[in-house]
């Protein structure tokens, strides 16, 4: 990391003098002074209700965490994800603002016909974390006109019991949110379920007290034997390879925050600038399983989306293969397509970096193109 | 009218006269026609005539009554001349106040008096000293509204390398009809005095410019009357269309890589190339609708300034000045501890009262205010006069 400048240290002293130590942490003024704005109304109201008069000493100790690298997400509690504002806490990964870029990016692709498109449709959720992937979504999808009648069947799955536990939290608080009306939106916000699963596991568990796996969780939700159909698969998988871990990963996500959910963990035998991959094949044999025709998968550059959109190539049974980038509404003067290592030309949508892959299939197309 | 008393408190122009006389003729048939025809749109008219209507009558009884006493002080009766006499001073007072209503039922209420406001701050030439004079006007501002009991917030507040330094300062007041009071503050303030800055004792003359804009509420409202901004005709009337919006992103390898907050929002109106930056907020969405709403009541000000500019002539014939931001409008002076107002001509020499917007500032507020009004009458005379030279 570069040196700051001292002058910089001196202009920041000159307005506050808890501003210094922010710098190293927030790296410009601008957002140093934000934060500091922002940590002095967290350390107020906590005072409050607490019932204490000063809230300096609270403040110095906030400011402490924050210049140590802790994520300022982690001390207030909370990030705004989209439009809403989550729960954040130690232990479960931050929701990225890309992250809510591409999922209402995706409310958005599917509102646009609703000719065809079925009355009811099933979401799972893969690596949910927080749970901010599914209740964004919900969010997003009913803000679009002509939804209101549209019933969302969602389900978030995760190997974290502590990211279940605020994933739920975090419903909760959004359920305070809505209007006691009974609408479909109220309703499928209530029926949305964070179930304990293992993604990586492919076959039925015979551990007891382990995650069991993904089709197997399904099941038993729904108690019936078929394994039911889930339309949308959505993944926002650990992706970070372990090289890149060590080289790209910024410090502060790397002291603070789970690397259960950033780099995946697996013994494979791939090179360690590659073994960031090993979610996704697994995630495209469920989609076969749950017979999946519309999914979006985060990644972490264009290169991963290439190897992705690769894989998908090879399956063949894809109707369209997108990539989308960090704001996939925007126009950019960025290259409009890539080749993949079989020749096929894939478009990349938006501005900034690549971000997702996006696809659909069989009767979805119908709908979606 | 044979009036010998006439001094200019008194006096009405014939212009302003006879659009009094016609509105009141107006009134008067409409009056009849209502007795026998109820409809309700020339009720309403009749009910926005009644003021001037009744103005006029009370102007006409006062200089009827001036007149009688007049030809009574020629009498020869002695006891009826002193009768006469004592009764001078108080007509010329009841006409002065007929004169008064006459002229304010006149001029027009501005149609966002009734609205919240956004007073918008910048330093002028100057360099250091015009930006710690905008941070000491965003405190006379503060102080004023606390004072006088209107809700105000900070909804920006960018400075440069030093806290004192303001770049642009954004005060919110969103109790109705501040508007019509704050309206009168906007145009460059110009300050007079030895910087803080200066080693060598000399005074400068620095400015700083205030905006004042007619703040809409957030909620396409009712309270907006014709302002809706929904409303293609409306002045906040912004098609979304036509505004690029930017959000600042963390450079860098993003997605799980970095956990940085960027909330920061830019808008930028491609017609008018009017950018609104914003990024007080960690939530996205609060910085896009402050940023909207700050882009919105920019533009109405633009659209309404060049509504202005075509009856500017009208008004410049008529001596009233643009309330424009290229106008010096104010002096501060420290030397000799004094404000004055370059529009109403008062002087205050309490300059501390005024900078901590107490009392001193209300008063030349309300000289600027009645300055205004006068303006408002006299304009409308010029264009009344021009209808009038149009149509012979």
């Amino acid at each position: 990391m570069p040196r700051l400048a001292p002058s910089l240290l001196r202009q920041a002293r000159a307005i506050d003098v808890l501003l210094p130590p922010l710098l190293p942490a927030c790296r410009d003024l601008r957002s140093a002074e934000n934060e500091l704005r922002w940590l002095k109304d967290h350390a107020i109201k906590t005072g409050r209700q607490c019932g204490l008069a000063h809230s300096d000493a609270s403040l110095k100790r906030l400011v402490a965490r924050r210049a140590r690298g802790e994520p300022i997400q982690y001390i207030l509690g909370t990030e705004y994800f989209g439009d809403l504002e989550l729960k954040c806490q130690p232990g479960v990964l931050i929701p990225r603002q890309e992250t809510a870029a591409s999922v209402t990016h995706l409310a958005q692709q599917l509102s646009k016909k609703r000719k065809g498109r079925p009355s009811d449709l099933h979401i799972l959720d893969l690596c949910s974390g927080s749970g901010c992937i599914p209740l964004l979504f919900h969010h997003e999808f009913y803000a679009q006109p002509g939804n209101e009648h549209c019933k969302l069947h969602m389900v978030g799955a995760d190997i974290s019991v502590q990211a279940l536990e605020l994933a739920r939290r975090n419903q909760k608080s959004q359920i305070a949110a809505q209007s006691k009306r009974v609408t479909a939106q109220t309703t499928s916000l209530a029926a949305m379920r964070f179930l304990h699963a293992d993604v990586l596991l492919s076959e039925a568990a015979n551990a007891i007290h382990a995650p069991i796996g993904v089709v197997e969780a399904l099941q038993q939700l729904t108690n019936t034997r078929p394994t039911p159909a889930y339309e949308v698969l959505i993944s926002n998988p650990p992706y970070i390879s372990s090289q890149a871990f060590r080289t790209t990963t910024a410090r502060s996500v790397r002291n603070f925050e789970p690397k259960l959910a950033l780099v995946p963990d697996n013994p494979s035998s791939a090179p360690s600038a590659l073994d960031g991959d090993v979610f996704y094949p697994r995630l495209l044999a469920l989609a076969d399983q749950l017979r999946t025709e519309i999914i979006l998968f985060e990644v972490a550059d264009i290169d991963q989306a290439q190897r992705v959109a690769t894989l998908l190539a090879r399956q063949s049974t894809w109707r369209t293969v997108e990539i989308w980038r960090d704001e996939p509404g925007a126009t950019s003067d960025e290259a409009d397509h890539v080749l993949l290592d079989g020749g096929e030309s894939v478009p990349v949508r938006g501005a900034g970096n690549g971000r997702s892959v996006f696809a659909y299939r069989g009767a979805a197309a119908a709908w979606l193109q | 009218m044979p009036n010998t008393f006439a001094v200019p408190d008194y006096f009405v122009s014939p212009t302003l006269l006879t659009r009094a006389r016609t509105i009141a003729q107006e009134h008067a048939s409409l009056a009849k026609r209502l007795a026998t025809d109820y409809d309700v749109s020339a009720a309403r008219r009749l009910g926005e005539l009644q003021s001037t209507s009744t103005a006029v009558r009370e102007y006409d009884e006062a200089h009827s009554a001036l007149e009688e006493l007049q030809s009574l002080l020629t009498s020869t009766d002695q006891e009826l001349r002193e009768l006469a006499e004592e009764d001078i001073q108080p007509t010329r007072d009841r006409i002065e106040q007929a004169s008064a209503a006459l002229k304010s039922s006149l001029v027009p209420v501005h149609p966002f008096a009734h609205l919240p406001c956004l007073v918008e701050i910048r330093p002028g030439a100057g360099g250091d000293e015009a930006a710690i004079f905008a941070g000491d006007l965003v405190r006379m501002y503060k102080g004023y509204c606390a004072r006088v009991g209107l809700r105000s917030t900070q909804l920006k507040y960018d400075t440069a390398d030093e806290p004192t330094h303001v770049q642009e300062a954004v005060l919110e007041v969103d109790s109705p009809g501040s508007y019509g009071m704050l309206r009168c503050e906007a145009g460059v303030h110009r300050v007079q005095r030895v910087p803080a800055t200066e080693s060598k004792g000399r005074t400068h003359t620095s400015a700083a410019s205030v905006l004042v804009l007619p703040s809409i509420p957030t909620e396409g409202g009712g309270d907006m009357g014709e302002a809706s901004f929904d409303d293609p005709k409306s002045d906040y009337y912004v098609d979304p269309k036509e505004v690029k919006l930017e959000v600042m992103r963390a450079g860098g390898a993003g997605g799980q890589h970095v956990n940085k907050t960027e909330s920061a929002v830019r808008l930028t109106h491609l017609p008018t190339n009017i950018v609104v930056a914003m990024q007080d907020s960690r939530s996205q969405l609060a910085n896009r609708e402050k940023a909207w709403q700050l882009l919105r009541s920019r533009i109405a000000q633009l659209r309404r300034e060049e509504r202005e500019e075509e009856i500017a002539k009208l008004r410049r014939g008529a001596g009233a000045g643009k309330v424009g931001r290229e106008n010096k409008v104010r002096t501060y002076n420290w030397g000799q501890q004094r404000v004055s107002d370059h529009r109403s001509g008062l002087d205050v020499r309490n300059l501390d009262n005024v900078m901590e917007g107490g009392e001193a500032l209300e008063r030349i507020m309300q000289s600027v205010r009645t300055w205004m009004a006068e303006q408002e009458v006299l304009s409308l005379v010029a264009e009344e006069e021009n209808s009038q030279a149009q149509k012979k």
